[in-house]
């Protein structure tokens, strides 16, 4: 069986596929489609996918949607931005991560923060 | 005497050996060596000024032969911030990057294209999206990140460079190395600061992650994903002093073929070099120094 962090990176996928709100029936549907699991495994890591701030979840006719706090390219984006770009902290960043070639400098940071607005602007 | 001496070392390895240490191309060819220089010569820096503060008053009691007791807390006293400003910046740089790593690895985890990793090493994720680069995330669970775009245009060889470079990093914990000049560089007052020590450690450990990719999988591998994501990712600017471009210039520098390969005898000597830096200032001025405070100070 695959692990849970296996399964929280599909749900996320889910989510994203979906592009609107998902009950966890749903979820379970089609995760179940592919693999053997209980329903209330899909509850535990929604669960777990909202304490992490990734997912959110609303109420919708007497059901709980849960939907992905960003697009997939926003998240992207913004990971990108983190590991890449140089910041105001510069010395603390560098210690944070090691990269094979540079940051993307000034230039490709306004570059990614623009691809960013808009993936926002889309969604 | 024994103050002003400390004093004048430590002012030469803090103000004017970083200078021509950091210039120097020696360096490129024995990297290990050369960090452990850096390390030897901020220590001692450190020692240096912790000395100064200690031996100063006592001088100066000894000298006057008035107010012992006052000099003595006094000089404790300033010892002991030094020595505490800095495991407070090295403890809130480490504490602060591990947070930052957590969140990233996290989100990465669930990001990651599990699909287009086959073939390569389970703590590798990919990212969506063009922009070709790659880096790690070191700690406990450490990760490999590969954007999608590296995978494009990079052959499997130089994939296989790439990441044999991002786990040199993590297997030998060159992030511990770079917080701890990270943590130096912070706890030093700001008009004394200076980024030099930091990034050259930084080409260093590059250096040594490109020496553990080209003996694993080639010099052409490792030079040619060099070539290729650094003229994607990169741009002219600097920001903060630190020249990218240079720095993988120099990097491509040792890549070429019939560049001169690593030295033995210089990296000897280098090593020689660390130890006396950190050895020689205790046994000729600190322990003499000790032997006859001890016997004045109010104890
Ligand atoms: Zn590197």
């Amino acid at each position: 069986m695959a692990g849970l962090g296996d399964l929280e990176r599909d749900v996320m996928a889910q989510l994203w596929d979906a592009g609107e709100p998902l009950t966890v029936r749903q979820v379970f549907d089609r995760l179940s489609r592919e693999r053997d699991l209980a329903y209330t495994t899909v509850m535990t890591v929604l669960d777990r996918l909202a304490k992490k701030g990734v997912v959110t979840q609303e109420r919708a006719d007497r059901a709980y949607r849960y939907a992905a706090t960003q697009t997939r390219e926003e998240m992207t984006a913004a990971l990108m931005l983190d590991a890449l770009s140089s910041a105001p902290d510069g010395a603390a960043r560098d210690a944070a991560l090691a990269h094979f070639v540079g940051r993307v400098g000034p230039d490709g940071a306004a570059a990614l923060s623009r691809a960013l607005e808009a993936a926002r602007n889309r969604a | 005497m024994t103050a002003l001496l400390l004093g004048a070392l430590g002012l030469t390895l803090s103000l004017l050996v970083p200078r021509p240490l950091a210039r120097a191309r020696w360096t490129a060819r024995v990297p290990a060596a050369a960090v452990a220089l850096w390390q030897a010569i901020t220590l001692a820096a450190v020692l240096s000024a912790v000395g100064v503060v200690l031996a100063a008053p006592e001088e100066l009691v000894r000298a006057t032969g008035r107010g012992a007791e006052a000099a003595l807390i006094g000089a404790l006293a300033v010892a002991a911030v030094i020595v505490v400003r800095l495991l407070w910046c090295l403890g809130g740089v480490m504490y602060r990057s591990r947070a930052r790593r957590e969140r990233h690895r996290t989100l990465v985890d669930l990001l990651d294209r599990a699909e287009r990793r086959a073939g390569l090493t389970d703590e590798v994720r990919v990212l969506d999206g063009p922009l070709p680069f790659a880096y790690c995330l070191p700690g406990r669970s450490p990760r490999v990140v590969v954007s999608d775009g590296a995978l494009q245009v990079l052959t499997a060889e130089q994939v296989a460079a790439v990441i044999a470079h991002e786990q040199a990093h993590l297997r030998r914990r060159h992030d511990l190395v770079t917080e701890s000049f990270t943590a130096f560089h912070r706890a030093v007052p700001r008009p004394l600061r200076s980024r030099r020590p930091l990034d050259a450690v930084h080409l260093l450990l590059e250096m040594l992650a490109d020496d553990a990719a080209r003996r694993a999988h080639g010099d052409a591998a490792l030079r040619d994903a060099l070539t290729t994501m650094g003229d994607a990712t990169t741009t002219p600017e600097t920001d903060g002093g630190r020249d990218e471009q240079a720095e993988r210039r120099r990097r491509l520098e040792r890549l070429r073929p019939g560049a001169p390969g690593p030295d033995r005898r210089l990296a000897a000597a280098v090593l020689a070099a660390a130890a006396g830096v950190l050895v020689l200032p205790t046994v000729f001025l600190v322990v003499p120094w000790l032997d006859t405070a001890l016997g004045n100070w109010p104890l």
